[in-house]
């Protein structure tokens, strides 16, 4: 299943070396458009889309490099070659500083342009169709994949999507994604089977990939390292945190881009040759293109240098003695140059310069051959030295990917230990959680049991035996039964504000209104005599628990009118006002207030600011509250003044944040 | 036949079996209650078998008043066996217990407990309960035992 046949430009004045490049480029199964003129060659880039543009530096009506900055300022990605029978270094130079991908030397050979042709085509396709930012999104719900996408964009990255993992594998292998991110449960193969069958894949193995998870399975994070996912996300978690796994595990593998970009094994081979002899470059260019290397020529060190600083080349060969800057001090600077310091470099010197070669080898030459031996000696040396160099590679590259794997393993334990370690947790919480239960629960049915018959045999001795009791008897009978029902309701507050620690928040459209003036009733129906100014704002709805914030309303109000209890005209208000631009639910009262100093003492547990004998009470109501609106995630806060009444607020978060599915 | 208004008192707690026993009594409502002190004495006497052999089986109590948190057979468990067993379907069950745990109260209805009140500590307020409940059961409401024998005689 190939792809449509890819088009390559070809430019070049000579109808000679038009045809032959055609002929060549046919075979090898291009497309080929042929141009003569600059003229031509604008015309036909405009109408056509090419894959290559095969360019000659000499044109009868421009400069070739001219021409190639033009395409270059409009089509800056498609791989350029330059053709050039100018054997002047510097216009090879000038050529590749304008952003020429290869500058080959007229006579070329046929069979290393075409080479060159293939490996500069696969390139530029893997870079423009995937620029090295793409992300690949599997998921199977259209709204989590197009959140992913906008967020994504929202930060740089290019997205594809896919809604299946069959889908996701077919453009993973069209595209070569940066990373992806890959829903644990799929239709068809899941996430687990996704990743494994990239890490199968020789191409894309080392694509990092996140397993996202929605469902609550503890299992889910152990399977996704099983599979050899770099990373674990639940979609529960806000869209910063997934945004930051992957920025890591990105950086993870950024190490291994600069290897993987390296020139492959089996690509055509790049001599520099140096030397301020033409006569011989000539010669010597000759007998190695013969063998099928590409020779690049400098005269002088400095020229050398600067040839390599625009252009890698596997091999170097270097007159010892040059004018300027000898072959010594070339190899001293190219030795000590970071990226050039691994290409094999071979001294080329005359019998009478063996001190000068032995120099060269100190400064970290790997080689040295004499002018005077047979260029078969030089061939066999230069591929010695090439080969050498690529089993270097090849034994840095498997060193490096077993440190790799070494480091993914480390990586992956250390991930599986956590996992492990949290799902252990987890039960340990819930074990926790549900002995907490199993006490609360008999807290409620046992303290309440000996309370009773407290309660209930002082009360039998009230009625059966009043006559042989005194006044203080009574009395003492009385405060013990007092004291028991005191117990009672702490004992019930206290298993209340524990259950709303535990409770599950359902939100729902609530009618703050209604359960205000709920409360009001009730209270109305225990205190029917009392007269108070009762004021509630009309139609205040919310997202919250509808139980939990009946408790909240019937704890906030049934303060109201028991503070204001000994106020003359008390007045209690409900409704809403905006702090810091988030509105705030308000129940205000102008009863016994409290001293700002200890507000927020208010609301823990137990903390009173009045005494008993002034105001009835078990402390917890306002801890209560303060649980219930933390629970929904908004705030709580007191304002008052002593004698001046009470303003509680809370707020409520119109709109949890995070991904909802 | 007369209703012989029979009230069974599940209830394992000595004190509160005292204090039940003492608010039915000033509640006034004539009856005679029977304690079973765990779940397992409670279908004893229900289905006449354990040291109840030899009751009649036909007559049960116009209501079972049933703590949850008791020894052996648990109050819900007595519940559900009451339910299920064709002479005891139709009976009575209040569910009288200190607990107000949501999950007791959903249980106990959906095994088909008749009411759920829940013992107060102020044994003023458990007093009322108690009358009325007695007042209710007793008195008020039509039990499915009475219409039954009411149309075979």
């Amino acid at each position: 299943m190939n792809a449509m046949a890819q088009t390559v430009l070809i430019v070049d004045d000579s109808l000679t070396v038009r045809m032959d490049l055609a002929q060549a480029f046919e075979s090898a199964g291009f497309e080929i458009i042929l141009c003569s003129t600059a003229a031509d060659t604008r015309a036909a880039i405009k109408r056509e889309v090419c894959a290559l543009v095969v360019l000659d530096v000499v044109l009868p009506d421009a400069d070739g490099i001219e021409l190639l900055k033009e395409i270059r300022s409009s089509l800056p990605d498609i791989p350029v070659m330059l053709l050039s029978s100018e054997a002047e270094v510097q216009d090879r130079i000038r050529g590749l500083k304008t952003g020429a991908n290869e500058y080959v030397g007229k006579p070329y050979d046929t069979s290393y342009v075409l080479s060159r042709a293939h490996q500069l085509v696969r390139q530029s396709e893997s870079a423009m169709i995937l620029p090295r930012n793409t992300v690949l999104v599997i998921d199977d719900s259209p709204t989590f994949r197009e959140t992913m996408r906008d967020l994504l964009q929202s930060r740089g990255y290019k997205v594809a999507l896919a809604e299946s993992g069959e889908e996701g594998l077919r453009i993973a292998a069209d595209i070569r994604p940066l990373a992806i991110l890959v829903d644990n449960v799929l239709p068809g193969i899941d996430g687990g089977t996704v990743v494994r069958r990239i890490r199968f894949d020789a191409a894309l193995r080392a694509t990092p990939c996140l397993m996202l998870t929605g469902s609550e399975d503890k299992g889910a994070e152990l399977r996704a390292f099983d599979a050899g996912a770099d990373g674990f996300v639940r979609k529960e978690e806000d869209i910063d945190s997934i945004l930051a796994r992957l920025t890591a595990v990105l950086r993870r593998t950024e190490e291994q881009v600069e290897q993987a970009t390296t020139a492959s094994l089996s690509g055509p081979k790049k001599i520099l040759a140096v030397d301020d002899s033409a006569t011989y470059l000539h010669e010597l260019s000759d007998e190695l293109v013969g063998e099928g290397y590409d020779v690049v020529v400098a005269h002088s060190g400095k020229e050398a240098l600067e040839m390599l600083a625009a252009q890698k080349v596997d091999c170097i060969l270097l007159d010892v003695i040059m004018p300027d800057m000898g072959g010594k001090e070339t190899c001293r600077r190219i030795k000590a140059t970071p990226l050039l310091r691994d290409t094999p470099l071979v001294m080329l010197t005359s019998l009478d310069e063996r001190e000068a070669m032995i120099d060269g080898l100190v400064t970290g030459a790997d080689d040295y051959i004499s002018k005077s031996s047979d260029f078969e000696v030089l061939k066999a040396r230069v591929r010695a030295q090439i080969r050498r160099r690529q089993f270097e590679d090849e034994n840095r590259r498997i060193r490096n990917e077993l440190l790799q794997k070494e480091l993914d393993a480390a990586a992956a334990r250390a991930a599986r230990e956590v996992a492990e370690a949290r799902a252990a947790m987890v039960d340990v919480l819930e074990r926790k959680n549900s002995e907490l239960e199993a006490f609360s629960y008999s807290v409620s049915h046992d303290l309440r049991a000996p309370l009773r018959g407290i309660d209930g045999f002082s009360q039998a001795l009230l009625e059966d035996y009043s006559d042989q009791l005194d006044p203080k008897a009574r009395d003492y009978l009385n405060r013990v039964r007092a004291a028991a029902q005191r117990m009672g309701e702490l004992i019930d507050d206290l298993l209340q504000l524990s259950q709303i620690g535990r409770a599950e928040i359902k939100p729902e459209q609530v009618d703050l209104s209604s359960l205000a003036r709920a409360a009001v009733a009730d209270q109305k129906k225990h205190e029917p005599e009392r007269q108070i100014d009762v004021h509630v704002q009309e139609g205040v709805n919310a997202q919250a628990d509808n139980r939990l914030m009946r408790v909240v309303f019937d704890n906030l109000l049934g303060n109201a009118w028991k503070f204001t209890a000994k106020t003359a005209s008390a007045r209690v208000e409900f409704g809403t006002t905006i702090r810091e631009g988030d509105v705030a639910y308000f129940i205000r009262d102008n009863g016994a207030g409290f001293d700002m100093a200890y507000a927020d003492k208010l609301f823990r547990p137990f903390q009173r600011l009045h005494s008993e004998s002034d105001f009835r009470g078990t402390g917890i109501g306002l801890a209560t509250v303060h649980r219930i609106i933390d629970r929904h995630g908004g705030r709580v806060w007191a304002e008052g003044a002593v004698g001046r009444g009470a303003g509680f607020y809370f707020t409520l978060p119109s709109e949890r944040s995070g991904v909802h599915r | 036949m007369s209703r012989n208004s029979i009230i069974l008192l599940v209830e394992d707690n000595p004190d509160d079996v005292e204090l039940t026993l003492r608010a039915f009594e000033k509640s006034k409502v004539a009856s005679q209650v029977v304690v079973a002190t765990n779940g397992e004495e409670a279908l004893d006497y229900l289905f006449a078998t354990g040291t109840y052999v030899g009751r009649d089986p036909k007559s049960m109590p116009e209501v079972v008043l049933l703590d949850l948190n008791l020894p052996k057979v648990d109050g819900l468990e007595v519940l559900r066996r009451i339910r299920s067993d064709p002479r005891t379907r139709r009976l009575p069950v209040v569910i009288l217990t200190s607990s107000k745990e949501e999950r007791d109260v959903i249980a106990s209805y959906d095994l088909g407990a008749n009411s759920y009140v829940r013992k107060s500590v102020d044994f003023a307020q458990f007093a009322v309960a108690a009358q009325q409940l007695g007042l209710y059961w007793l008195v008020i409401n039509e039990s499915p035992q009475t219409g039954r024998e009411r149309s075979d005689g």
